[in-house]
């Protein structure tokens, strides 16, 4: 079974570099796709486990949730956001994508020395899985200082919450229901307000390239 | 003799399976498309056309273009003996030969460039300095991927390697091995000049890298080049298989039996793996040539991830 979690964290992690090294907002909206799928996977055996084990039906409830939620919902959101957007210029990063990658990988390795140090039960243990997907959040944050365009921050801020949501579960297999339900609430409003607030930027200045919102508008 | 029965079957299944590989590649791709396609054997017939086709030479070459398509194909059998098809025949296995593997193969693509700067053609010299990009782009991943596998199953050799993998069970279910075996998938797909990199059923001048560099040769010399080029594919494509999906060890009987429904098994894996390339292929497009490095990262970025997983787990 930790064989399953083991190479799923991997393909999760791997997932994050793919979207690192995607050039176009299409693109990456399919690999954030992906992603999600690979954890709604994760999510899904685990609830398996728990089920067969326990009887206990919440973590399969949460695996609906992400399918629904992530899978179909916010990229179909962020697709017709990006379809509304009239200044369509594809590249939007500031480094070449080797340069992305190579910085991404120092980030894996960060993590893979930070995690050790992190007290608690598992103070001086690297965990495989946690070292992934706390990459994953590191990652998503670099992600969205990386790109100019406010989809790609959003983006950004979907996968560090992917980060945050798989560590969790690797490091606890399974938190309180309830927790998982705040989050994605909080998830939904936190994409709603961003894809207005893209709409708002592209109504008020013609653009939603964040490096011209510094240029004033009468 | 255990050693020529082996160089023996290593050349036949090796120089007889390799223009299959493209056949059925070229097919499964012709029937994505929805055409019915050339017939797998097809490339049998066009090597045997062109054996028997005196070739043209331009006059102002070297002896390095004569020399070439020997040196590839010989390179390319070199090789071959060097990645066993089977575990069950006694193969040639000395400490790091997987590292030969790679420079021997280099060799090769080292007199390709060369050749193809020697007939002073345009072409030649466009497609002989994309080939060097790509290859030193792939290279480093090539050797990081070598050395996890190596670490993990502690030996340089390729045989041992494939012996060490037959006791691990269900190798690409280990973080390790997959993202490695990711790796090296994008490598093959970019040493054999295959469709995100290098397009070989085109003639598109602006693109060609492979086929640019072929472009001078004909008749007995271009059948040799085409061999060699589908060995090398077959040889890396047989390193894959047989070491991350490895099926010896499901294998009872011992001696020429064995050996027999090992090498039947080693063929369907071999097909299917094919089968892969060719939808991989059509399920894709051509990268811009500068966009190639972006690929190459990523393929050495699986490489180095393996590589970490390995040092993490241990396992």
């Amino acid at each position: 079974m930790e064989n399953y979690f083991d190479v799923l964290s991997a393909l999760i992690l791997f997932s994050s570099f793919v979207l690192v090294a995607n050039k176009r907002i299409i693109s990456y909206i399919r690999t954030f796709q992906l992603q999600a799928c690979l954890i709604a996977l994760t999510a899904g055996i685990m609830g398996m486990n728990s089920f067969l084990k326990e009887g206990k039906i919440d973590i399969l409830v949460v695996c609906a949730i992400i399918l629904i939620l992530k899978v179909y919902y916010i990229p179909r959101l962020l697709r017709k956001t990006y379809a509304g957007v009239e200044y369509k210029v594809e590249k939007d990063f500031f480094l070449n994508i080797p340069i992305l990658i190579f910085i991404c990988c120092f980030l894996v390795l960060f993590a893979y020395f930070s995690v050790p140090t992190i007290g608690g039960t598992m103070a001086g243990n690297v965990n495989i899985q946690v070292v992934n997907s706390f990459s994953l959040v590191l990652i998503g944050f670099f992600f969205m200082i990386s790109r100019k365009k406010a989809i790609g921050q959003i983006v950004g801020f979907l996968v560090i919450e992917n980060g945050i949501f798989i560590t969790a579960m690797f490091s606890t297999h399974g938190m309180p229901f309830i927790v998982d339900v705040g989050v994605f609430i909080d998830l939904i409003t936190a994409v709603l307000i961003m894809g207005i607030m893209v709409t708002r930027i592209n109504d008020q200045f013609e653009t939603i390239d964040i490096n011209q919102l510094k240029n004033l508008r009468g | 003799m255990a050693i020529v029965i082996y160089i023996a079957l290593q050349l036949v299944v090796m120089i007889l399976l390799a223009p299959l590989v493209n056949g059925i590649i070229k097919k499964v791709k012709a029937l994505t498309q929805k055409r019915r396609g050339a017939p797998v054997l097809q490339m049998y017939f066009d090597l045997y056309k062109l054996l028997n086709k005196s070739s043209v030479v331009s006059q102002v070459t070297s002896w390095i273009f004569i020399a070439t398509p020997y040196i590839i194909v010989s390179s390319a059998l070199t090789a071959a003996l060097l990645v066993p098809v089977t575990t069950f025949a006694s193969p040639i296995a000395f400490p790091f030969d997987i590292i030969m593997l790679v420079y021997v193969l280099a060799l090769g693509r080292f007199f390709m460039g060369l050749a193809a700067l020697d007939a002073g053609g345009t072409f030649g010299g466009m497609g002989s300095s994309r080939e060097a990009m790509i290859s030193s782009l792939i290279e480093p991943s090539l050797l990081v991927s070598i050395f996890t596998i190596g670490l993990a199953s502690q030996s340089t050799s390729i045989n041992d390697i494939m012996l060490a993998m037959q006791s691990v069970s269900l190798p690409l279910l280990r973080p390790a091995f997959t993202l490695t075996f990711f790796a090296l998938f994008i490598i093959l797909i970019a040493e054999t000049s295959r469709i995100p990199v290098d397009d070989p059923s085109t003639h598109l001048e602006l693109t060609m890298v492979h086929e640019a560099m072929v472009l001078e040769y004909s008749g007995r010399q271009l059948a040799l080049m085409e061999l060699g080029a589908a060995i090398k594919q077959l040889v890396l494509i047989t390193l894959i298989i047989n070491v991350f999906l490895p099926h010896d060890q499901f294998i009872a009987y011992a001696g020429i039996g064995g050996l027999m429904l090992s090498l039947l098994v080693y063929l369907i894996k071999v097909i299917g793996f094919s089968v892969l390339i060719a939808v991989f292929e059509a399920s894709t497009v051509k990268f811009r040539f500068f966009s190639i490095p972006n690929l190459a990262a990523l393929s050495f970025i699986l490489a180095f991830l393996g590589f970490l997983q390995y040092f993490v787990l241990g396992r």
